[in-house]
């Protein structure tokens, strides 16, 4: 049975979120305005430029024009999309007719913006000042290593020997829905931890980071600047240096959290002091939707149940303990095999069998990720097997009617449960039936009308 | 008149009906749980059992597989 998944909602869903008031202020920024149009589904895309230069409202009549018939429901998912983030404004005339007008301010930033491009509100730092600069691969290994790490401290922050300077109480924050902790126990990983790791980087850098903005109030921020300062961040160039200076109190507090995850690199010069941009910052608002990661992979699985792991990270080590017997380990090489109680031990956890196989697709190593398929197939399928043997007794509870005065009425009453989608089962012979427990009062009800 | 149970309507393969029928019988007679046997694959049980069968249905698959010692 599907369970209720940690869902990784696109950071725009956030946006569109703000009341009216907020979000008219986050499109003071051309940034944003530029974020919030690459964030838009095609159709709306295409709507917001054929409408950059209209300053009158278009009649929604007169739009639905635009496309055929049969893309209606597109037509209409863009223009909620587009009312939702208050790109278009409604505008009612004397005869209630509805037409939609540009937001003001949206339009005016984005024709600003077409004719003489973007300008962040930073300069990167000249090289002459920064001296040497961390390349991009190292750049990278350090956002990388950084998220680990916290990653490391969130599932169990006992065993870090290099933690994060997160106060316990944001930890907690982020901890929230992840683990479970009773008074004097050791916290648990919930079944939303589990399916949390599994996920991509992407999807879990969103997660942390509503976390970190919807918890902004009880530490006196407003959320708004922090998205505004979240998708600014996302237009700076990837490996240049900013200046700490350019920044709000607000803003340079956040850097510091942002460097605990890996999103900046702080650096300190002589006078100076800057940020350089991670790829985890600069991916923030690209399309979210289509995340996906070149990170190179690790796993081999062979038909045997075998698993090798080419990884020399604790963290990998921790996510494929999860769902198998970890049998050996070598500097740069984990062996563990994916045996039935291995798997049953991660489906106790809420662990679903698709999730472990997209887990091993995702992470093939270069050498199998362009077989077909990347995992054989035979282990696909017995992950897919061991999960429904699981379920193999379906229960529901119920009630069971007999001793029906007449065939008459037991057919009625058959009937009506079935109109309901309510009946499990019916024996026409015995005039016996079962319905569904939350059917009860209603059948009550119509057995005592029949009467 | 008609009369209504409250119980679990459980529907399985025949091989898990089969073991949940011998569990039945293995109980002791104030604590037999099946009401109904409405077919091979279906059954209407009190409503109170549903962790019991699952926990013995755990049980008797743990017995059936054989972990290696680490």
């Amino acid at each position: 049975m599907p369970q209720v998944m940690v869902v990784a909602r696109n950071f725009m869903d956030m946006v569109a979120a703000l009341p009216a008031a907020k979000l008219d202020m986050l499109y003071d920024s051309a940034f944003i305005c530029e974020a919030v149009l690459r964030s838009l589904p095609p159709l709306a895309k295409k709507y917001a430029l054929q409408m950059l230069y209209v300053s009158a409202p278009v009649a929604a009549a007169a739009m639905e024009e635009w496309v055929l018939d049969e893309y209606a429901a597109k037509h209409r998912v863009a223009i909620d999309r587009l009312l939702q983030l208050r790109v278009f404004v409604e505008v009612r005339d004397r005869r209630k007719e509805v037409s939609y007008k540009m937001n003001q301010k949206f339009q005016g930033n984005m024709q600003k913006y077409l004719v003489d491009g973007g300008s962040l509100p930073r300069e990167p730092i000249p090289s002459s000042v920064t001296a040497r600069l961390p390349t991009l691969a190292e750049l990278e290994s350090f956002a990388l290593e950084q998220w680990e790490c916290f990653l490391l401290q969130l599932i169990n922050s006992s065993q870090v020997e290099r933690g994060t300077s997160f106060s316990s109480s944001m930890m907690r924050t982020f901890q929230r829905g992840l683990l479970s902790s009773r008074d004097g126990e050791a916290p648990r990983l919930t079944e939303n931890g589990f399916q949390f790791l599994l996920m991509e980087t992407n999807a879990q850098l969103w997660y942390i980071m509503r976390e970190y903005i919807s918890s902004a109030e009880e530490r006196g921020v407003d959320p708004t600047e922090l998205i505004s300062f979240l998708l600014e961040l996302s237009f700076h160039t990837l490996g240049e240096a900013y200046s700490l200076n350019t920044l709000t109190d607000v803003q340079r507090n956040a850097i510091r959290d942002l460097a605990e995850l890996g999103l900046v690199k702080l650096q300190q010069g002589r006078k100076d002091s800057w940020f350089i941009p991670t790829k985890l910052a600069t991916n923030l608002s690209a399309s979210l939707s289509d995340s996906s990661s070149n990170k190179e992979g690790f796993v081999v699985v062979e038909t045997n149940f075998r698993m090798y792991a080419y990884s020399t990270s604790r963290l990998h080590c921790e996510i494929l303990r999860l769902f198998s017997r970890v049998e050996y380990q070598l500097p740069n090489l984990i062996v563990g095999s994916i045996t039935k109680e291995s798997l049953y031990g991660a489906f106790e956890n809420g662990i679903t069998a698709e999730q472990i196989i997209s887990f091993l697709q995702q992470n093939a190593h270069p050498r199998v990720a362009d077989k077909i398929p990347a995992v054989p197939e035979n282990v696909t399928d017995q992950i897919r097997l061991w999960e429904t043997d699981r379920n193999r007794v379906d229960m529901t509870l119920s009630h069971l009617y007999e001793d029906f005065p007449s065939k008459d009425m037991f057919e009625q009453c058959c009937d009506y449960a079935r109109d309901h989608g309510c009946l499990l089962w019916e024996d026409a012979k015995k005039m016996r039936l079962i319905v569904r427990v939350e059917f009860h009062p209603e059948m009550r009800e119509f057995l005592r009308r029949l009467r | 008149m008609v009369n209504a149970i409250k119980g679990l309507f459980i529907s399985c393969d025949v091989p898990m009906a089969q073991f949940i029928v011998n569990l039945n019988a293995s109980m002791p007679a104030s604590d037999k749980f099946i009401l109904h046997m409405l077919d091979p694959t279906h059954m209407f049980v009190q409503p109170h059992v549903a962790e019991m069968i699952r926990s013995k249905i755990s049980e008797f698959r743990d017995q059936n597989s054989y972990e290696k010692p680490t």
